[in-house]
């Protein structure tokens, strides 16, 4: 009986080879769409849950919302918050460990490594059980500057995993360098975790309390703070539990009014917030709660993520309401079958069994095709995402299930109009007529069903449309000052010698200027500090947060950024750089503004700022700044986010980078700017890059997203064409007995395609 | 071995009612050749449907083997049916995916007979009406007559009692109409009682009755002497 089944759908596939293969085609495609989104999304919403006991472990993420102020987020905490939660909620939390991340250099064999130290408290291991592949977390990590690196660090030092007892250096810590010993070795951590750990080294707590701002604060947000909680914590009661200790018994209680300066403030929390994140929400959502600021690793994007499972789920709808659009249209011309089957004593029961099994068969050839599509795929999507999928299906019940699923819904969904409405017409009428039983409401359904796939793909053409005017937007927008021909250069590790550097590098004959500053275009920071505009007269002094950046001489006349009052820094002038507070004196210095900062201090314009006078805290001691120009709105940040007020100081010693201006062939430019830094700076590697590069590259999610939209826009649409293709075929094939008639009795090509169309 | 008894069926379409039988009386005998007549659209095909048990009379009773079958339900019509009748059409109603073997088969599908007894009884039920050398051709590949042949074999592969054939001979030509009809003269002279309907009076000659409609009514019966 069944293989009966089997044959009849097979000959029935055979009999039409090319509406089989479209419409095998068009689900395959389908599938292998949706299950290469939902790979990634699985993926992404999988985050570190690979991490023992994970769904008990928390993070704590830190905001000052002060009314009037940029709000200051981020996903680390002040140094004295851990040891008192972990004190006050101790039925609650089991461990707590405070961390810090330096970025370092390893020196090993006279050359100079990138890498970074993180720093953690004894308890590291209690919160976060990762998996060592030598010693263990008794022995490994018991006492100050035990050392455990990554087998892929092991690797790059030594060439081989079995490091224990060998040493490291370090550079430089507290100026000097330091040899670390390894005492244990870290199985590499998987893609899917938020965290970057290189080196993890037991925090000598002592020590760090002597910096100051680092563990000693309550105010200084410079420490990862991680919890494991009590099993059957809840998280929001947790939550309450903390905010109560912040509001009525915390030291932020006495000086939260006068830190605001605001007398609506009420309460601690309304300027303090501490939210503890689960760990499985780190990837996803910290990037909302906290920003950008100072993660381990790049965030996922939570809402890039929801949009692509709702791509995948339309393409998945687009792709079976096309699959049974077909098998219905093509179902209608069985009900001769159906009907003789039923006179030969098929139950109705037996002939639903019989075309729900072969559309079941379909769809599973179809998945087939689609698994095998998605193996040759996934090389090249991991690629494009910058990912690491795996696919394995058979070591991935789930995934296994939820395939098994789909094929069986979509399956009884294809297989439903003949399988429940075909098997239920009394076969005598449908046997005396001899053309095919389709009616007039499976044919409405049919171009309902079209007219929505169709909405639909061009709904995904429209969006990809948008992305991909976005990120040109953003490739071509005026962004308020000229990237081209510019190398970066980090000089931080560059010490005493920056000078002797800046000078051999304007020697080369490629070079026109070098400039030095903090940060360049793309690079973002959080330096904020709040700026004072004091009141004159009748007028109320203005105090503001806002952003700066350190700009030295020739900065703005390197990016072509013209001043629009005042002046840009001049050496000629003899005041512009900044003369740092003493004891007894406060300190000079001059600023520039862009325009978002006149407005925000509450200057009427441009021109009312200029020779106006700022204070500030600053580099130690009450500083007075006399504001010497300002600049439009620069764009430092990407253009995603709205351009910061922000304030250029002109201070030695900040700055950390160096762009140079060359001519010509960037490769030859690049060769003679590090001939001069394996000179100046042999111990170190050079950090050149190019302008242009570094800016693009803050977009590149988006040109990911927006490639990755295309690609499936497209084959969404693809399989709606090949769909209407398909039924359009199917109806001329239908009405060819209609065209030979009307063709007898006189009819056009023209009048046929007409019919055909209309 | 059936009786009908004021039997009507009426068409329900969205404007039109239709009365396709009306108050029809009709008693056949097991081994009975009946023959219907009558012009197009008399409700011939009807009448051979309720027969057939493919379609349910509006009123009226229709006793098969002295049980009143009239609003049985499809599951029970189905089940007496295909113990009992097997259908011919006009257009053969082969199914064009299976061979002539596989056409036949279906027929005991629905049955319970093993793999081994259908093929057998196939094979039989092939040499009978003599189309054994084309078993595994396709419809397509046959004559008219042969197709019809390939139906025939499929109406009777079940032991079924009785064959209901509206128009067999309606698509082939004489020469083949006249194979048709002596394969059915055949059968009824081994005990399956037939039911035919034709326009054709040399076919309906080969019939012991003629039932002749008209607009839903038996207007006439002449029984031939035998
Ligand atoms: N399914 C149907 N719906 C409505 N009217 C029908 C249907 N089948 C048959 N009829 C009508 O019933 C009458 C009898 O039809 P039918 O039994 O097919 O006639 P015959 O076979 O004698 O030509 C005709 O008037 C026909 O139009
Ligand atoms: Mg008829």
């Amino acid at each position: 009986m069944y293989s009966n089944y089997l044959l009849i759908a097979w000959r029935n596939l055979l009999k039409k080879p090319l509406f089989s293969s479209i419409n095998i085609v068009g689900l395959a495609i389908g599938l292998m769409s949706c299950i290469l989104i939902m790979l990634f999304v699985r993926s992404e919403v999988g985050y570190d849950q690979w991490i023992p006991d994970s769904e008990r472990v928390v993070r704590m993420h830190t905001a000052y919302t002060v009314p009037g102020r940029a709000d200051l987020r981020t996903v680390r905490s002040a140094g004295k918050v851990m040891p008192a939660a972990r004190d006050y909620l101790r039925n609650d939390i089991e461990a707590g460990v405070r961390m810090v991340s330096w970025g370092t250099t390893v020196r090993r064999n006279g050359e100079g490594f990138d890498d970074h130290v993180l720093f953690g408290e004894e308890d590291f291991f209690k919160v976060l059980d990762l998996p060592f592949a030598v010693g263990d977390a008794q022995s490994s990590f018991s006492k100050p500057n035990d050392l455990i690196v990554t087998e892929e660090n092991a690797l790059r030092y030594f060439g081989r995993t079995d490091v224990v007892g060998e040493t490291l250096t370090i550079c430089c810590f507290q100026g000097q360098p330091i040899e670390l010993r390894i005492t244990g070795v870290l199985k590499d951590l998987p893609d899917n975790t938020h965290l970057n750990i290189s080196m993890l080294v037991y925090m000598d707590v002592a020590l760090f309390s002597s910096f100051p701002g680092v563990l000693d604060t309550w105010n200084s947000l410079n420490v990862y703070t991680y919890f494991k909680l009590k099993p059957g914590v809840v998280l929001s009661e947790l939550q309450e539990r903390w905010n109560y200790w912040l509001n009525n018994e915390s030291p932020y209680v006495e000086n939260a009014r006068d830190f605001s300066g605001d007398d609506s403030i009420t309460q601690v929390t309304d300027i303090v917030k501490h939210k503890f994140m689960a760990l499985h929400d780190i990837h996803l959502k910290a990037h909302a709660d906290a920003g950008t600021m100072g993660d381990f690793t790049t965030l996922g994007d939570e809402d890039m993520v929801t949009t692509f499972a709702m791509v995948a789920v339309l393409i998945l709808v687009i792709a079976c309401i096309n699959f049974m659009n077909l098998s219905t249209a093509r179902a209608g011309q069985r009900a001769r079958e159906v009907a003789m089957r039923k006179v030969l004593g098929a139950s109705r029961m037996q002939v639903a069994i019989q075309f729900l099994i072969e559309a079941i068969g379909l769809v599973f050839l179809s998945m087939s095709l689609a698994l095998v599509a998605v193996e040759l795929v996934l090389p090249y999507y991991n690629q494009i995402l910058n990912q690491n999928i795996a696919f394995n299906l058979l070591n991935d019940p789930a995934l296994l299930v939820s395939l098994i699923a789909v094929v069986l819904v979509v399956g009884i969904g294809a297989g439903s109009y003949p399988a429940f409405v075909l098997s239920q017409y009394m076969p005598g009428h449908t046997l005396k007529a001899s053309k095919s039983n389709d009616t007039a409401g499976s044919t409405k359904l049919r171009s309902a069903l079209v007219v929505f796939q169709f909405a639909v793909s061009i709904g995904l053409l429209i969006s990809t449309a948008v992305v991909y005017l976005q990120t040109q937007n953003a490739n071509n927008m005026d962004l308020g000052y000229k990237k081209d021909q510019k190398l970066v250069l980090g000089v931080r590790v560059a010490g005493d010698n920056v000078e002797s550097l800046q000078r051999q590098l304007e020697n080369l004959p490629q070079v026109s200027s070098v400039v030095l500053s903090s940060e360049v275009p793309s690079q973002d920071n959080e330096n904020n500090t709040m700026f004072t505009r004091p009141g004159v007269g009748d007028a109320e002094p203005v105090t503001e947060l806002l952003n700066y950046h350190n700009m030295h001489f020739g900065f703005f006349e390197a990016y072509e950024v013209k001043p629009v009052a005042g002046r840009l820094f001049d050496e000629a002038f003899g005041s512009d750089l900044l003369q740092p507070a003493t004891e007894e004196t406060e300190g000079q210095g001059a600023v520039i503004l862009n325009i978002s900062a006149v407005k925000k201090l509450g200057y009427e314009s441009a021109e009312q700022a200029v020779g106006s006078t700022l204070r500030a805290d600053f580099s130690g001691g009450m500083t007075n700044f006399t504001v010497v120009g300002v600049i439009n709105d620069i764009y430092f940040r990407s253009i995603k986010f709205d351009v910061r007020p922000s304030i250029y100081t002109n201070v030695p010693g900040r700055n950390r980078v160096a762009t140079i201006s060359y001519s010509g062939n960037p490769a030859t430019a690049r060769e003679a700017i590090e001939g001069v830094w394996k000179e100046v700076v042999p111990m170190e590697p050079i950090h050149l890059t190019d302008l242009n590069e570094m800016v693009a590259s803050q977009y590149q999610q988006e040109i990911a997203q927006m490639r990755l939209f295309t690609a499936f826009a497209v084959l969404a649409i693809l399989v709606s064409c090949l769909g209407l293709y398909g039924l359009a075929a199917f109806s001329a094939e239908r009405r060819t007995k209609e065209i030979g008639v009307r063709k007898v009795m006189g009819a056009s090509v023209r009048d046929i395609v007409l019919l055909l169309i209309w | 071995m059936l009786k009908l008894n004021n039997l009507s069926r009426i068409y329900q379409t969205d404007e039109v009612e239709t009365l396709a039988l009306n108050e029809v009386n009709i008693e056949i005998d097991k081994g009975e050749f009946d023959a219907i007549m009558g012009p197009s659209g008399c409700g011939k095909s009807t009448l051979l449907n309720i027969v057939g048990m493919l379609d349910n009379p509006s009123s009226g009773e229709y006793w098969f083997n002295n049980e009143n079958i009239a609003g049985y339900n499809e599951a029970k019509l189905s089940d007496i049916r295909k113990k009992n009748i097997g259908f011919i059409f006009q257009n053969f109603n082969l199914i064009d995916e299976l061979t002539v073997q596989e056409n036949i088969e279906l027929a005991l599908l629905y049955h319970d007979v093993s793999a081994s007894e259908r093929k057998q009884r196939v094979a039989e039920v092939m040499d009978k009406v003599g189309i054994a050398h084309r078993a595994k051709h396709m419809p397509s590949q046959l004559s008219g007559g042969q197709q019809q042949r390939v139906a025939v074999a499929r109406a009777v592969v079940g032991n079924q009692s009785m064959i209901l054939a509206d128009e067999p001979t309606g698509n082939l030509d004489s020469a083949h109409g006249q194979e048709v009809m002596q394969m059915l003269q055949k059968l009824n002279q081994e005990g399956t009682t037939i039911v035919m309907v034709t326009h054709s009076p040399a076919h309906a000659d080969y019939a012991r009755r003629t039932i002749n409609l008209f607009d839903g009514q038996v207007v006439t019966e002449n029984v031939k002497a035998a």
